[in-house]
């Protein structure tokens, strides 16, 4: 499947380069019909960093599928630590694991994220950011290194958000292989307590679109828990049926 | 409605000293906890370069659900927020930091 995106011409000629440049390596990379091994539906990254910024977060995930085993009953969580080293640099420590339908929970492995602000807010037609992570899986020994561009616009209430990434897992068992995934987000900001979303994951075998829900509760001293809720529909027949995702964020300085 | 413009034309390029890049420039100040000044008029319909200094030596966060912007800005430091472009009409923004004192808003026009 060829990926056609557009990249708009309102922000500076270097990111414009390297954007178009990841873009263009990802599309020649992009692998149609990779296997399933991985559950896509995760989160929707913004590109901004906060100085001071301290954060503990947690995110689960739940894949429910009446007709493929293998996607069925799957649960994947994960509990992070991070903080910004800059006005442009974040980040992020994570602990993750999952259960399956024949499997209890068990600590799967571990992973580092750094995200990179690269233009202030407002300042072009589209906000832009970036995203590293390195992940190890414990039990297949296996390494996943990803780099994601990360664009996001306002058009009134609305903000719409784009994650584009290439992925690159590696081990000695298995088939080292490229990926590609995009998530996109439209959010509403109809008040700080509540934001109706729409959110459509594509990569790995799944196309899936479905509504979240996000809220903030605000406390003393510019403390913020920040809750999202949602669910993602299989459009495809390769797809997981549903999958549910939930985060909290507390974030204080 | 064209003296209008150009008086806040007037008043803007007076508050910034210069135009900016492209972007007619606005200063704001926080000094013990509060906002200077606390009512910031600007263009209607026009993207706006806000400049932030922060005289305190404790963070402040400028934060507004209007006009969609939350940025801290360390003690002694300055940020540069852009806003807009905004329909005419009044955007509340406060510090989150100390929410009580540090009030504002920006009037579009
Ligand atoms: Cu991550």
């Amino acid at each position: 499947m060829p990926v056609v995106l557009t990249v708009p011409t309102g922000f500076p000629p270097r990111v414009r380069t390297s954007g178009l440049l990841a873009l263009g390596c990802a599309a020649v990379l992009w692998q149609p019909g990779a296997r399933a091994d991985g559950v896509v539906v995760d989160r929707v990254y913004d590109p901004y960093v906060q100085p001071l910024e301290k954060e503990i977060e947690w995110r689960a995930v739940g894949q429910g599928d009446s007709d493929d085993d293998a996607l069925d009953n799957l649960q994947l969580q994960r509990l992070g630590i991070g903080r910004s080293f800059s006005d442009r640099w974040a980040g992020e420590i994570y602990l993750f694991g999952q259960n399956t339908e024949d499997q209890n929970f068990d600590f799967e492995g571990s992973e580092l994220e750094a995200k990179w602000q690269l233009t202030e807010q407002g300042e072009y037609a589209a906000d832009w950011g970036m995203l590293f992570e390195l992940e190890y899986e414990r039990n297949r020994q296996q390494w996943e290194a990803a780099t994601t561009l990360i664009s996001a616009r306002e058009w009134g209430r609305w903000t719409g958000t784009a994650n584009f990434a290439v992925l690159y897992e590696w081990s000695d068992d298995y088939v080292n292989e490229w990926e590609t995934q995009l998530r996109l987000q439209a959010r509403y900001r109809l008040s700080p307590k509540f934001e109706p979303m729409l959110e459509l994951y594509a990569g790995q075998g799944t196309l899936g679109l479905g509504p979240v829900m996000r809220g903030t509760k605000k406390f003393r001293a510019a403390r913020q828990l920040i809750w999202e809720a949602g669910v993602i529909l299989g459009i495809t027949e390769e797809s997981p049926d549903q999958t549910l995702r939930l985060s909290l964020e507390y974030e204080f300085y | 409605m064209v003296s209008c413009r150009k008086k806040i034309a007037a008043l803007l390029s007076l508050a910034a000293g210069v135009w900016g890049a492209g972007y007619p420039q606005v200063e704001l100040e926080i000094r013990d906890h509060l906002f200077t000044p606390s009512e910031l008029v600007v263009p209607a319909n026009t993207k706006v370069k806000l400049i932030v200094y922060n005289r305190d030596p404790t963070p402040e966060e400028f934060e507004s659900y209007q006009l969609n912007r939350e940025k801290v800005i360390i003690g002694g430091q300055r940020a540069i927020i852009f806003i807009g472009p905004l329909a005419p009409g009044e955007y509340p923004f406060f510090g989150e930091f100390n929410p009580k004192t540090a009030q504002g808003k920006v009037i579009a026009r």
